[in-house]
């Protein structure tokens, strides 16, 4: 790791800290969310079932929201000019926001475990570990498509926009709520190149039959795959700052 | 003889069907500080983005330093934007400090002594941990400085520096801008105030994406035909000229 990556990682880790108010809330709002979800279910049995999908899809989506309003909010304010203009690369630039969200990202999805865990009690399979090291793999991804879209925004009000689109397709195609192969065939591919599939996939694989990081390696090199071509990708749209 | 920082050759540049640099020709000399004095719009902040490399020319080519611009460059280029691009929730210290170790500053006692430098020359040393955020408007663009020059470049664009700043602390950077041309730096400035044009070794008049004319402040003046005429009368003399004579 370079030492521009660490430099810029603390920045945005300092910035976050510095600010007690989004700091709070995101602290709390996983914590307000699963608690709503929690006690919707009528039978805790339900809650066992569908509690890793769930918890893919949190990580997921809570990853995503960060990084990429944060991002955006980067370029609006024209310190990203001033960083593509100094000797740091692109690279460094996305990898530093990755780490330093990351940070945030994780421990937002740490809440919602052990939280789903230990208050609601949901029996589970696996390691705890083995779910853990899974889950980081999903927000690496999230984190960094949040990155990547948010170049395409031009303002805050453009980047909500692309919340719906990039998360509700997700939510109902990646087999969260139904199996993937009860949806039509034409629709199935589609599943089949949405990261949600597989964390999905990757998560009830762990916590309901009890696999191991190496029975779901498809589904872990889809998410790395998915990780770097994210960065990768991010880092070659970068410069599209406003007006840029 | 003196050596030439920036070369702009025939360059032209547009955002879609909007021309906005025609045709542009300058060289700065190093070790001067030059002026684009030109009206709202003219092109000034388009042409600084070209030279520090934010924006590609349609045609025609910049050289700094004697080469075509590459990132090589950037560590000797400092670049203050017009806006205040600035990190609302650090400090004035946390902001300028994460400049130096992007400028790779990597040794602590060096980067602590850059640093205090800076913040001392923009008078900022005693507000260095306020979040910018709380800052007035003079202070947020002093802070915007002292992140420009915190790795001390040999070559400083600065797109209008002095806007919102009051006489007293316009004077004392007019003051730190020629005792940085002194030590040899090089320092590109926009602002279309004649009273900063005044300060400068060397201005480029601008408008409408062309030069109208270049020169120092003196022989600008002189070449209106009046020896009292101001830097307002000659701007205006030139734009008159342009239009006497159409090249397009
Ligand atoms: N991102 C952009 N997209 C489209 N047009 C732009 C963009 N940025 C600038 N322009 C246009 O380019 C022209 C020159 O703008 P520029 O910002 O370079 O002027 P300027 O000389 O810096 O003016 P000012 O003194 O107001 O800062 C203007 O007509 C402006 O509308
Ligand atoms: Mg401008």
């Amino acid at each position: 790791m370079t030492d521009a990556v660490w430099t810029i990682a603390k920045r945005v880790i300092t910035q976050i800290r510095r600010d007690h108010r989004t700091l709070a809330m995101i602290l709390v709002v996983p914590l307000v969310v699963m608690t709503l979800i929690g006690l919707s279910f009528p039978d805790l049995k339900v809650l066992d079932y569908i509690a890793p999908a769930l918890l893919a899809a949190l990580a997921f989506f809570f990853g995503f929201l960060l990084t990429g309003i944060s991002f955006l909010r980067e370029r609006s304010q024209g310190t990203m000019e001033r960083l593509t203009v100094s000797p740091v690369t692109r690279l460094d630039i996305v990898v530093g926001y990755l780490f330093g969200f990351f940070v945030f990202a994780l421990i937002q999805t740490l809440i919602i475990l052990f939280y789903t865990i230990y208050v609601f009690d949901i029996t589970y399979r696996g390691q705890l570990w083995e779910i853990l090291v899974f889950q980081v793999a999903v927000i690496i991804g999230a984190v960094n498509l949040g990155i990547f879209i948010s170049s395409f925004a031009r303002n805050e009000f453009q980047m909500v926009q692309f919340i719906p689109l990039v998360i509700l397709p997700q939510m109902f195609m990646g087999g969260l709520l139904w199996p993937v192969e009860q949806m039509p065939d034409y629709l199935q591919w589609f599943a089949h190149i949405l990261p949600l599939t597989y964390a999905v996939d990757g998560m009830r694989e762990i916590m309901l039959t009890g696999k191991g990081l190496p029975d779901v390696w498809v589904d872990l090199a889809v998410l790395a795959g998915f990780a770097v071509l994210t960065s990768v990708l991010a880092a070659l749209t970068l410069r599209k700052g406003p007006g840029g | 003889m003196t050596s030439i920082a920036v070369s702009v050759n025939h360059v032209t540049f547009g955002f879609g069907r909007r021309e906005v640099l025609k045709d542009l020709s300058l060289d700065i000399p190093a070790g001067t500080a030059f002026g684009l004095l030109g009206p709202n719009g003219a092109g000034k902040t388009t042409l600084i983005r070209l030279l520090v490399g934010l924006l590609r020319p349609k045609s025609g080519d910049i050289h700094i330093m004697g080469q075509l611009i590459s990132r090589k460059k950037s560590p000797f280029i400092g670049y203050m934007p017009q806006l205040q691009s600035l990190y609302g929730e650090l400090t004035v210290l946390q902001n300028v400090d994460f400049f130096a170790h992007i400028y790779r500053l990597h040794d602590n006692a060096k980067r602590a002594q850059q640093v205090e430098k800076a913040l001392k020359l923009v008078d900022l040393w005693g507000r260095r941990d306020d979040a910018v955020q709380n800052l007035s408007g003079g202070m947020k663009q002093r802070t915007s400085l002292a992140c420009a020059i915190v790795h001390s470049p040999p070559l400083l664009f600065l797109d209008e520096p002095t806007v919102g700043l009051d006489p007293e602390l316009r004077a004392s950077f007019w003051e730190f801008f020629s005792s940085l041309t002194k030590q040899g730096t090089t320092l590109v400035i926009s602002s279309h105030t004649m009273d900063d044009a005044a300060h400068c070794d060397r201005l480029g008049f601008i408008r409408d994406g062309k030069v109208i004319a270049e020169g120092t402040p003196d022989e600008l003046r002189l070449a209106t035909g009046s020896p009292r005429a101001s830097l307002e009368d000659a701007f205006l003399y030139f734009v008159r000229r342009g239009k006497e004579t159409p090249d397009d």
